[in-house]
């Protein structure tokens, strides 16, 4: 390792940790704070660059934050560098969740907090509604993404079949989907 | 051995997830078969996992992984779902370009999104079929039905944010709750 690669590897996993604190609402509050730290400030890499990143990790299966600050840290300072990134951005929430468990088992079956509990069961299906709006947008195209999703919500309701197993089953369906359109386009 | 299922079970989250709120499905899927949690516990991970900092498949692996086989447990569930990072995204961001047009890619996706969408709906309807369960005409909890309702309300209109939301369902349910009990519906 190089005394430069040494160094950045150490700044990058000081800076992630700190993003790992605060990335509230999902992967994208981390983006904009790569983006200020290290595309304006440091200028390490370029807009360009960076939405390559997220484009690439969101189309990578996993954590798509892990998978943009894996191809960063790579980007900047090589397999250190990315392992520093995804360290960095890890390390907070599992520290602070192992704190929230310890919490949530001691006063779970307290009737206040059963109460509140209650309530914040009830919000979670509107939280996962309004999240699934901007997916929607995204990820409905055309008529056969409508019926990939509504064959998708069937298996699982109905059939019962594994999850891992659906989602390879709708990757099949979308290669043979494009498959088709690529041979009609021919002919 | 529960350190192993647990890996193997978050490894299978990773692999198979996209992202945000495309892992809850899996998650729940996994978490509901092996009997590691229950249907509300699911929803108060999702909750939980909004209102604490860090990517949601991280703070879920580390809450299941720590309820199921304590701190041992979460670092292995939690490593177990950043392997797509450590494995496809250094591969990923060794050949970047390549990777950015990668046909094969973009088609599997275009199958995967829709039926990731269609999981989330159905995860959608399990949780409700919980959440809202309750004494009135034997199936309804009327406070979590209004809760949910203005849940939706102020996510969707008022553009509130996430924490926010749940710490206001959270405040509704103390006090619904407690008005069901002092009144109880002649049901």
């Amino acid at each position: 390792m190089t005394k430069q690669q040494l160094r950045r590897t150490l700044s990058i996993f000081l800076t992630f940790l700190k993003f790992g604190c605060f990335t509230f609402g999902g992967g994208w509050s981390i983006v904009a704070q790569i983006q200020k730290e290290y595309v304006e400030k440091q200028h390490w890499i370029t807009d360009e660059e960076l939405l390559d990143f997220t484009s690439v990790g969101r189309s990578i299966p996993g954590i798509m934050i892990g998978n943009a600050s894996v191809l960063f840290g790579y980007q900047a300072a090589g397999v250190p560098g990315a392992l520093a990134a995804l360290l960095g951005i890890v390390i907070p929430p599992v520290v602070i969740m192992l704190g929230v468990v310890y919490v949530y088992d001691l006063v779970k079956d307290n009737l206040y907090v059963a109460r509140a509990m209650i309530g914040v069961r009830a919000a979670v299906v509107p939280i996962i509604f309004s999240a699934m709006q901007k997916l929607f947008r995204s990820g409905i195209r055309d008529v056969f993404c409508f019926l990939v999703a509504a064959a998708g919500l069937c298996l699982c309701l109905f059939v019962k079949m594994s999850n891992v197993l659906i989602v390879l089953l709708g990757a099949a369906a979308g290669l043979a989907w494009q498959e088709v359109r690529a041979r009609r386009g021919l002919s | 051995m529960v350190y192993l299922e647990l890996f193997l079970s978050f490894l299978m989250i990773g692999f198979t997830s996209f992202g945000g709120m495309s892992m809850i499905p899996l998650i729940s899927d996994q978490m509901l078969t092996h009997g590691w949690m229950t249907a509300a516990e699911v929803a108060d991970i999702v909750a939980i996992a909004e209102m604490t900092p860090g990517p949601l498949g991280i703070n879920c692996a580390t809450f299941a992984g720590a309820r199921t086989a304590g701190v041992a447990g979460a670092i292995v569930a939690s490593f177990g779902v950043m392997v797509p990072s450590l494995t496809l995204a250094v591969l990923a961001a060794m050949f970047l370009k390549k990777f950015k047009d990668s046909r094969v890619l973009n088609e599997a996706m275009y199958g995967i999104r829709p039926v990731a969408i269609g999981m989330i709906v159905a995860v959608m309807v399990q949780q409700s079929m919980n959440n809202y369960a309750g004494t009135l005409f034997g199936c309804i909890s009327w406070p979590a039905v209004v809760i949910g309702l203005v849940s939706l309300f102020v996510l969707l209109r008022l553009k509130w944010s996430v924490p926010k939301t749940i710490l206001l369902a959270a405040a509704l349910g103390l006090v619904l709750c407690g008005v069901e009990t002092a009144f109880p519906l002649p049901v």
